[in-house]
């Protein structure tokens, strides 16, 4: 495990290929009283934009780990024009923090400016394609740095739907440079709802394009019929989803994994622990390839 | 094939379908119907938002109970669809909104609840730059009654028929169980930040008055013309004084 020492006013650099967890307001005085070990720190953007005590804990935390940056509201697959004022927000936090890594989402969640702050989906069709590539492109462009795009867990799909997701991830990242953020609960959940095959799903994803693997817990909606899962990021990983990180990591080798958990939050040992877990399963030989 | 902006607009009209039936035409039936698929995203929708409305407004919440509070969401969230990808941005309309609710009638104190607790929560999230004293000792006093302030982007002014500060204590977490006289009289307050710990000053009425002239743009001759009407022993020097010292103000322009 790499954990990170403060080493004067340098702030740790890059995002390690470790698992870390995601900061949560309820551990923010215990993660600074007790420095324990772990490999970095991700948020969620928009909980940083104002200037107020997160952000000062924020920062407090920035000198002692790696942190990344994982936005939730800029709604990329959106037909509306990009949110201005939102990209500056975010410029302005990623040159306050310096993440050593800053991810969105392939979804949309608003269109003539009504926000339903849901990670909604999009067909997966050639207009959708172009229109997400040049939005990727735009806020690359506008942040003057490199996005990684998640794929989505989904309900639902469309009927005029003509494109495999991972193909389409793998077009994205081709045609507007970015790199992939790997959700393999997300693959999991999907794969079940919509009854593909998730071993397939992590081969069509192009390797080099991953940087970073999610990890987190999903809940069950039961029917008589039937079950949904939903990505409540609320429990443990589950015992499928580790055995599909184990295939994804053999795959893609080691990489930066976070552990997810954003309702009904544990005690910090429990995220300690399911990352622990991580990086038990990263430090296994015979990873494919480590460049 | 409906385009991308079309299917977008149909997606987010059915969210909202008042009869929740509604669904985009285009969405596959796969093991379950697209109505009940549909449906996965409708719930989550108004679950987050209602959780973000619950996170803002817990003492509204708590003074009308959970199952209430849902109903209530539910309304404001139709009259009131976010505009905006940060959540944090999202209810300021509900004190208003509870004002006019119709079941909110009799408590007429909630909507003065949503608007303390609005206050917290923008105090909360906001810069709180530092009054520069030493700009203030370059002015010469003969400018002093000409000078503007402005009330911190950290620090917002309440004023209530009703007992605020009493209401709002009585049900934070933990709080002993009391009973708060709503004839009590009313309050006026200042919410502001001091380090990281939000926190409220009870004003009198020539403070307050003073504050919200300058927070309207008035010079500080023209505001504290306004404190001394509000109240005849009101005492400019301590009370700048005080304000700069607990963060209220920021520079003079």
């Amino acid at each position: 495990m790499s954990a990170v020492a403060p080493s004067g006013a340098r702030r740790p650099g890059p995002i390690p290929a470790c698992a870390g967890i995601g900061l949560r307001a309820s551990h923010y005085r215990e993660l600074l009283a007790d420095r324990p070990p772990l490999g970095w720190l991700e948020v969620h953007s928009e909980n940083y934009f104002g200037d107020g005590p997160p952000l000062h804990y924020l920062e407090a935390l920035r000198a002692r780990y790696p942190v990344s940056l994982h936005g939730v509201g800029l709604s990329l697959g959106s037909t509306d024009p990009l949110d201005r004022r939102h990209l500056r927000n975010l410029k302005a936090l990623i040159a306050r923090v310096e993440p050593g890594l800053v991810s969105e989402h392939l979804s949309w969640s608003s269109v003539g400016g009504t926000y339903l702050n849901d990670l909604l989906p999009l067909p997966y069709t050639e207009e959708a394609l172009a229109l997400f590539v040049a939005r990727v492109g735009e806020a690359q462009d506008f942040l003057g740095r490199e996005l990684l795009i998640e794929n989505p867990s989904s309900y639902l799909q469309y009927r005029h739907s003509t494109i495999p997701e991972a193909e389409f991830l793998a077009e994205i990242a081709r045609a507007s440079g970015c790199g992939l953020l790997l959700d393999v609960n997300n693959v999991y959940v999907s794969a079940t709802n919509h009854g593909f095959d998730a071993g397939r799903y992590l081969h069509a994803i192009p390797v080099a394009a991953v940087k970073e693997i999610h990890l987190a817990g999903f809940s069950v909606n039961r029917y008589t019929d039937g079950d949904i899962l939903i990505d409540t990021h609320s429990t443990r990983v589950a015992p499928q989803v580790w055995a599909l990180y184990r295939a994804a990591v053999q795959r893609l080798g080691r990489l930066p994994t976070l552990i997810e958990w954003d309702t009904d939050i544990p005690a910090l040992a429990v995220l300690l622990d399911e990352m622990r877990r991580a990086d038990a399963i990263l430090n296994e030989p015979c990873h494919a390839d480590v460049a | 094939m409906p385009t991308l902006r079309d299917l977008q607009r149909d997606f987010v009209a059915a969210v909202f379908d008042a009869a929740g039936e509604r669904f985009p035409g285009e969405v596959r039936h796969g093991r379950f119907g697209g109505a009940r698929l549909f449906q996965v995203y409708r719930n989550n929708v108004f679950l987050s938002l209602t959780g973000a409305l619950a996170a803002v407004y817990p003492v509204v919440r708590r003074l009308v109970g959970e199952g209430f509070f849902d109903y209530l969401a539910d309304s404001f969230i139709r009259a009131h669809r976010p505009g905006s990808g940060n959540l944090h941005d999202f209810g300021v309309e509900l004190a208003e909104f509870l004002a006019g609710f119709p079941a909110c009638a009799p408590h007429p104190y909630l909507a003065d609840v949503a608007r303390l607790e609005w206050a917290y929560h923008r105090v909360f999230h906001a810069a709180a730059p530092a009054f520069d004293l030493a700009a203030l000792g370059a002015v010469p006093p003969e400018r002093y009654g000409a000078l503007r302030f402005d009330l911190s982007p950290a620090a917002r002014l309440i004023a209530s028929d009703y007992p605020l500060l009493a209401i709002w204590r009585a049900n934070q977490p933990g709080a002993d169980d009391t009973t708060v006289d709503l004839g009590a009289g009313g309050e006026r307050l200042l919410v502001f930040r001091r380090a990281l710990e939000v926190e409220f000053k009870l004003l009198d009425p020539g403070e307050y008055a003073l504050l919200d002239a300058l927070r309207d743009g008035a010079t500080l001759e023209q505001a504290s013309e306004r404190a001394l009407e509000a109240a005849a022993d009101f005492d400019l020097a301590r009370c700048l004084q005080q304000q700069v010292a607990l963060g209220a103000l920021t520079n003079a322009i």
